[in-house]
């Protein structure tokens, strides 16, 4: 520093303000620099996923017709009817699984458990959701495949979508009914309210946006994963599936058709389907968004 | 103190909750204990959903799932399924190799197992297998021009020799002996280019019939190990492709790559700008030394299929080994082989040119209903198609084969097999 | 106002009903992971394949050594951890100090947004774009200028590219989000009169970014590098996709390796009956879990906060 200014012993207003040091130009200009250079990293970031969904987009839209969504022709190769179907079925049944057991979980713990069980539950279920998705397949394949007997199935490929997404749920209604504002909880116990009471007609109308907001994640991400299914089911052509028989998930008919020579349908049914996948998946998260930031608004209004 | 959702992230801090239940060690020891309960009733009951041969399939329409062997898998995809008349039953084919194809009927869990191998304790799993139809498998390559439009000279003492590391690069001396003096040339003047050999990383039957004629040509060769015949692969180089799709994908990618691939993909690798060899029967080193004779290395035509398919098939002994044979290997699993080769070779009629690398494709299904899939119903709808397909899939009404197994490339079975086939179909139970 | 109210003196104590059945479903997630672990355990019947387990060559049916699949899991994931840390800091540094809050306020969910694209969806763009082009491009191109440095040069990289450099680029991008994320929120953490202090005393943005954000949000930091990782550690069907999954140690950095995650995926439906390779492939899975745990426990322990957020694996 013995180049630069003493800010600490300069003499006049001028010595300060007008410091043209070497030293202090450079850290300026370094500054300034950075502040061009960082904001670039943001590009590398954006560019391939926008290369990704460009690639996507322009390999399945040119043989991407009406048919494909809706055609449930289960020998027509470019068909992707059946499979959105099929998934469509799948999800319903695993979120509504998943609902069952995540809520009254997250619910019981936010309201009924001493901060320390709380805290190992929590732990728990943190890290399930860090528990990479293979892992939870074997976990579906043998226990429900092949100790369960159910076969490659649907409600194999639909319980342990279910497990996967119960973590989620939890967490989310967890904190849902953690972060109810303490007056209201108050309120509500001070007036006579039983746990029950409290539970579904104070807090569920305050933490259901966010509950919901977590449903809506927890079938964006469900939607796009494909070990726990591809372990779990097998292909299949036909809807509507009964309890047992094989079915197709989106994911899976990508996995299938992924490494077909170029230009082959089955190939351009791989796009498609990652296409519909993307869709579904932005769309989803967009709506999560958009919910969380509607839901801040109104939790700020009960607050005047 | 509220919460506060930041674009994406939701943090609260804690909150201490004045009326939280104030719970003594008990109510979370009997808490446990009731989750324990309700877990073992959950298992149990989820145990019991699946023990349960249901009756639960009360929708008309029956799904017969496949899966199996990727050779085949075209076959049934493509062709007969779509084609299959029967009313109500539906057929979903997958490829996953045969090896999984073998197992997955072993364990129930499809109705149909696809494989290009015979599984030999078969009967101890209630299953039967036989050969629905015969196929061939073609040794791919992927060279620059000119060699891209030329027909390699190959056998089976050269291919084992790629595929254990003996023999590295294109220019080779025992490659060079074997081609014509055109080829050898052209050959020879690519700069040394290294071979990457493709192998399948699934359990594949294409790696047994690969691997059944390294080890019928080359003495060094391991033994066939059901379907994955990895532990002859020792080269270095050696790449992997995920079934017969895969290894045209990775035969595409690499210039200098050799690949085993079943002749049902044919179209496919033809697009992806690979060339077949011609292979060599076992006549070419039966001397010792390589011939170079243009007649000695056959093309893969219908007709070179059917020669091989006969000659092996006459020289089969069904009535000692059923129809757990094999084309190239012969009779027995055991090895106790009863001919040189399974087809053509040493013996063949002059004129007769005989494709080597032929192969019965086998159907695998149970002979009990059991389990969730293979029910009675679906049994009985199971061996029906399989009835169709060695009719009507084989043979169209003129009496030649059906326009299906030539759209694969394959040859249709012969009536004695046919034969032999429904014998074992009879012994499914309740079915005739 | 009163002191806090307590519960009604007329209410039995004990273990009444509407004490004990509300802890039932709060046990489902620890019975979920006690389920998982004691599935795999039964499933791989304690099968002890002695110190050859640790050993280095994989050959089903014969041999049962998984090293290789530890240090490939390693070998990508470390690689993209730091990248994705770097680019993540670089990303978060910029959205906290540099950018404008209208640009800030669209960008961040943008980059946020990239983390629910389904690993499938990675998978089949790196396969068939990323692939070929770094095996046309970028390796020929580091093969020819910097393959003097060991490593980069021997054996020459293969013609579709399939291997570890697109490995380690698909891995990053899954990993950014989540690092990117967690170090903005730990930035976004430090109180503002720290900050204020900072640039009051005549430090340029760089130097209070460096200075004092950094070192407050440190753990925060820290802990996204713990995050990032067991995302990419645990990442099956992109790396399964896009790496040329063998089971052998790559000799250079074109090369191919095999992970645990991806093994398991793959070789699952090869393994049907055969016990032993099922036990074997189910003590794989034990280990893959008992890393991801230890990672993951080690990353939340370090952000002592109730915090979810709505990204996969986080």
């Amino acid at each position: 520093m013995a180049s630069a200014v003493n800010h600490l012993r300069a003499e006049t207003a001028e010595e300060l303000l007008f410091d043209r040091s070497f030293r202090t130009r450079w850290r300026l200009g370094f500054d300034k620099a950075i502040g061009w250079v960082l904001p670039l990293l943001f590009l590398v970031a954006i560019i391939p996923i926008l290369d990704l969904v460009y690639y996507i987009a322009s390999q399945a839209l040119p043989t991407f017709t009406w048919t494909v969504l809706t055609s449930t022709n289960p020998y027509d190769p470019d068909a992707l009817g059946v499979p959105i179907e099929t998934t469509a079925a799948i999800m319903l049944f695993a979120i509504a699984l998943a609902v069952l057991l995540g809520l009254f979980g997250g619910v019981a713990t936010a309201e009924f458990l001493p901060e320390r069980a709380a805290g190992w539950v929590r732990m728990a279920a943190n890290m399930l959701v860090g528990t990479p998705s293979v892992v939870l397949g074997y976990f579906g394949y043998f226990l429900f495949v092949i100790t369960f007997g159910w076969g490659l199935s649907f409600i194999a490929g639909s319980v342990t979508l279910a497990f996967f997404m119960t973590p989620y749920i939890f967490r989310i209604s967890d904190l849902a009914y953690s972060s109810i504002p303490r007056p209201i909880r108050e309120a509500a116990y001070g007036s006579g309210a039983r746990p029950y009471q409290y539970v579904l007609r104070v807090g569920a109308p305050i933490a259901f946006p966010q509950i919901l907001n977590g449903v809506f994640l927890a079938l964006a991400i469900g939607v796009g994963e494909t070990a726990p299914i591809v372990l779990t089911t097998t292909q299949s052509v036909i809807f509507p599936p009964t309890i047992y028989s094989p079915v197709t998930f989106l994911t899976g008919t990508i996995w299938e058709n992924f490494s077909q020579p170029a230009g082959s349908p089955s190939l351009s049914l791989a796009f498609q389907a990652a296409l519909l996948l993307m869709v579904v998946v932005v769309a989803l998260n967009i709506l999560v968004r958009v919910i969380s930031a509607r839901y801040q608004k109104r939790l700020e209004g009960l607050y005047q | 103190m509220s919460a506060q959702n930041t674009g994406g992230t939701t943090q609260t801090e804690q909150l201490s909750t004045p009326m939280k239940r104030r719970s003594g060690g008990m109510s979370v020891g009997v808490a446990v204990a009731i989750a324990i309960v309700l877990l073992i009733v959950g298992i149990a009951g989820g145990y019991f959903l699946g023990k349960s041969t249901n009756s639960s399939t009360s929708s008309s329409t029956i799904n017969l799932t496949e899966t199996g062997s990727s050779l085949l898998y075209p076959l049934f995809k493509n062709y007969w399924f779509p084609n299959y008349t029967a009313s109500g039953v539906v057929l979903s084919a997958a490829s996953t190799g045969s090896g999984t194809g073998q197992s997955s009927a072993e364990l129930g869990l499809v109705n149909i197992g696809a494989s290009d191998g015979y599984l030999t304790n078969a009967s101890t799993t209630n299953l039967i297998n036989f050969p629905v139809a015969i196929s061939a498998q073609l040794i791919y390559y992927n060279l620059p021009a000119p060699l891209n439009a030329v027909h390699l000279n190959l056998n089976g003492s050269i291919l084992a020799g790629i595929y254990s590391g003996s023999i590295t690069t294109w220019n080779n001396p025992e490659i060079l002996a074997a081609q014509s003096s055109t080829v050898a040339g052209e050959l020879s003047a690519m700069s040394a280019q290294t071979i990457y050999p493709v192998k399948r990383s699934d359990s594949s039957g294409d790696t047994f019939l690969f691997t059944s004629l390294c080890y019928m040509s080359d003495a060094a060769f391991p033994y066939p190990v059901s379907t994955s015949g990895l532990s002859g692969f020792t080269g270095t180089n050696v790449l992997t492709g995920t079934g017969n799709s895969g290894m045209v994908s990775t035969a595409q990618g690499q210039v200098g790559s050799i690949a085993y691939i079943g002749i049902s993909y044919e179209a496919s690798a033809a697009a992806a700008g690979l060339e077949y060899a011609a292979v060599g029967n076992n006549a070419t080193i039966a001397n010792g030394t390589y011939a170079a004779a243009a007649d000695d290395y056959i093309l893969p035509t219908t007709t070179t299929i059917s020669n091989d398919a006969n000659l092996g098939l006459t020289r089969l002994d069904f009535a000692t080994y059923g129809l757990a044979v094999s084309l190239i290997l012969g009779g027995s699993y055991a090895g106790a082989v009863t001919l040189v080769h399974g087809g053509g070779g040493s013996n063949a009629a002059a004129g007769v040119d005989a494709y080597p690398i032929v192969n019965l494709e086998y159907a695998l299904i149970k002979t009990l209903p059991g389990g969730t899939v293979v029910t009675a119903a679906a049994l009985a709808a199971t061996v029906a198609f399989m009835h169709w397909a060695l009719t009507y899939g084989n043979y169209n009404s003129a009496g030649s084969a059906s326009a299906w197994i030539n759209g694969v490339n394959f040859v249709p079975l012969t009536p004695e097999v046919i034969g032999y086939d429904n014998v074992e179909l009879a012994s499914v139970s309740g079915i005739s | 106002m009163n002191a806090t109210p307590t519960a009604p003196r007329h209410r039995a104590y004990g273990a009444t009903i509407g004490r004990i059945v509300p802890f039932v479903p709060a046990l489902i997630p620890m019975a979920i992971l006690v389920g998982i672990v004691v599935e795999l355990l039964i499933s791989s019947k304690l099968t002890n394949f002695g110190w050859g387990f640790w050993g280095s060559i994989w050959d089903p049916p014969s041999q049962w050594g998984i090293a290789v699949f530890i240090a490939g899991s390693f070998l990508t994931a470390l690689p993209a951890l730091f990248f994705a840390m770097a680019i993540g800091l670089g990303i978060a540094i910029a959205s906290t100090t540099y950018l404008p809050g209208w640009i800030t306020r669209w960008l961040d969910p943008f980059v946020d947004l990239l983390a629910g694209i389904p690993s499938i969806v990675y998978g089949i763009w790196g396969y068939l774009l990323v692939a070929p082009f770094f095996g046309s491009v970028i390796n020929p191109a580091l093969y020819a200028h910097i393959g003097f440095i060991p490593g980069f040069g021997g054996l020459a990289p293969r013609a579709d590219g399939l291997g570890l450099p697109v490995g380690v680029f698909i891995l990053t991008l899954m990993a950014l989000p989540i690092t990117t994320l967690l170090i903005r929120d730990a930035l976004r953490s430090v109180p503002r009169d720290l900050w204020e202090a900072g640039l009051g005393l005549g430090a340029t943005r760089w130097e209070t970014v460096r200075h004092v954000a950094i070192p407050y949000g440190s753990r925060g930091i820290l802990s996204a590098a713990f995050l990032g990782f067991g995302r990419a550690f645990g990442e099956t069907v992109a790396i399964a996709m896009v790496l040329n999954v063998v089971a052998s140690y790559p000799t250079n950095v074109y090369g191919s390796t095999g992970t645990m995650a991806a093994e398991m995926f793959l070789s699952l439906d090869s393994a049907f009956g055969n016990t032993q390779w099922l036990a074997a492939l189910s003590e794989m899975a034990l280990v893959l879990l008992a890393i991801s745990l230890a990672v993951n426990i080690i990353g939340r322990r370090l952000v002592a906060r109730i915090v979810t957020y709505e990204v996969p694996g986080l």
